[in-house]
């Protein structure tokens, strides 16, 4: 009884418990979002002879930039309201080539595509870049 | 070596001596004694200022909401740092009632006047600071009352001309132009917008007025009077005008009491949230506010702002 018990709560309990009891998550933090294309999903063959899944300029997706401490991510959701809470920090995995993002206190998983992926002292060294460049508009502006 | 520290030091004396006279010595005038005592520190900061409102899965207005609930995308970037978070002190609207008289309305012309009648006769027990009622068709748009209508009586909208073109946009530019010359930083500037949305031959574009009304930080309350349920072009550009100025989609049978409860509500649950200017990168910068932790909430703010110096300090008003 006790063991049907047991083997009941583990099967009812999801992926994003277990992968929360197992410790798998990473951390990150989003720091971009737009609303992009959608057409990420097909590839190949499908994407080339097959109907498009939703027409193409009629739906956005959500894009994020998620910062871990070693990669940048550039992830885009498969509907236009598949959104991540934008708490300071987020726990995220990696399953089969998708980015998993645990939403609203590991209740639930959110699976994205992975579209760009970057070295972080890269991403900061361009960041760096881009902020200077903004400063020196800035002053720029301020002396007109 | 020595001799090296000997005659810096020496120079370095020389040097000091009369700059401390100078400071020891100087008589302050009152101003500079002043200064002296209350250092004044002077700082440029750009800082972009946002009223919004939240609502819950409900559509029902959450009284309740922390500086963490929340995120500001500007133009792409998610901001959390703000540097201020406070209740609106916004406590007396400037609203506009604008009617659609044109041909298109015209078969449900009389329950939108009605409703219009009911709405401005129930604004007057509210805290208005100004009531302007203006209808639009054929080529132009017509002030039916301006300012302070809350005592119009009801010959007068019933007596609006009607038929022809739907001059939406044009419509929606004079009511931003009157709304903007009672603009004061304690008023919230309100469109009620009783249209079916087909615009059909203004002069003024979407996007045009859409800037004037950021401009001014007016909200649209949208009312659809087309009958049909179905989704339309027409209610499709009255959803697109209510939410990018922060304001709501309503239909006409929702009733007016309902329309103006809402403003009210909104008017008492806003919140003002300020942050830092996150930078020079466009000249308008898309706004958008989303939920940090419960996806179930809805914030309500217009949709952008233009970055200039001038534009940025006349956004003290919501």
């Amino acid at each position: 009884m006790k063991r049907a018990f047991c083997l009941i709560v583990l099967l009812c309990s999801g992926p994003a418990t277990l992968a929360a009891q197992t410790g798998i998550y990473q951390h990150g933090s989003i720091v971009r979002m737009h609303m992009g294309d959608c057409l990420l999903g097909q590839s190949g063959f499908m994407m080339a002879f097959g109907a498009p899944s939703t027409p193409a300029g009629q739906e956005s997706c959500p894009e994020y930039t998620l910062i871990s401490n070693s990669v940048v991510y550039v992830i885009v959701g498969r509907s236009s309201n598949q959104l991540i809470p934008l708490a300071e920090t987020i726990d995220f995995r990696l399953h089969k080539n998708e980015l998993v993002v645990r939403v609203d206190d590991a209740r639930k998983e959110s699976k994205f595509r992975i579209k760009e992926m970057i070295v972080r002292s890269e991403w900061d060294r361009v960041q760096r870049h881009i902020d200077e460049q903004m400063k020196a508009e800035e002053v720029r502006e301020a002396q007109r | 070596m020595v001799k090296c520290f000997r005659r810096f030091f020496s120079i370095m004396f020389v040097v000091m001596i009369p700059c401390a006279h100078h400071a020891v010595f100087a008589e302050p005038s009152p101003s500079e004694a002043d200064d002296i005592t209350n250092p004044t520190y002077h700082s440029t900061v750009s800082e972009v200022r946002l009223v919004f409102f939240a609502t819950d899965e409900h559509n029902h207005n959450v009284q309740e909401l922390k500086k963490d609930d929340f995120a500001v995308i500007d133009n792409e970037r998610v901001i959390r740092d703000f540097r201020g978070f406070t209740r609106s002190d916004t406590t007396n609207l400037n609203v506009v009632v604008l009617i659609d008289s044109s041909e298109s309305v015209l078969p449900r012309l009389q329950t939108e006047i009605t409703d219009a009648v009911q709405l401005i006769s129930r604004s007057s027990s509210g805290p208005s600071d100004g009531l302007s009622v203006l209808s639009f068709s054929g080529l132009g748009t017509h002030v039916v009352c301006s300012e302070d209508c809350r005592d119009l009586p009801t010959p007068r909208i019933l007596s609006l001309p009607r038929g022809g073109a739907t001059p939406l946009f044009d419509a929606l530019e004079t009511a931003a132009t009157l709304l903007a010359k009672r603009s004061r930083p304690d008023v919230w500037p309100v469109v009620i917008l009783f249209s079916d949305g087909d615009d059909t031959i203004s002069k003024i574009s979407r996007r045009e007025v859409l800037d004037k009304i950021l401009s001014i930080g007016a909200q649209i309350y949208a009312v659809d009077v087309s009958g049909s349920g179905s989704p339309s072009n027409g209610s499709a550009v009255l959803q697109n005008l209510a939410n990018d100025s922060g304001g709501r989609y309503l239909r006409i049978s929702d009733g007016p009491s309902s329309i103006l409860d809402h403003v009210m509500d909104d008017l008492h649950s806003a919140r003002v949230v300020t942050y830092v200017y996150p930078g020079p990168d466009s000249d308008f910068h898309s706004i958008r506010i989303l939920p940090s932790r419960n996806l179930n909430l809805k914030f309500h703010s217009r949709c952008g702002y233009y970055h200039d110096s001038r534009h940025i300090a006349s956004q003290e008003k919501p």
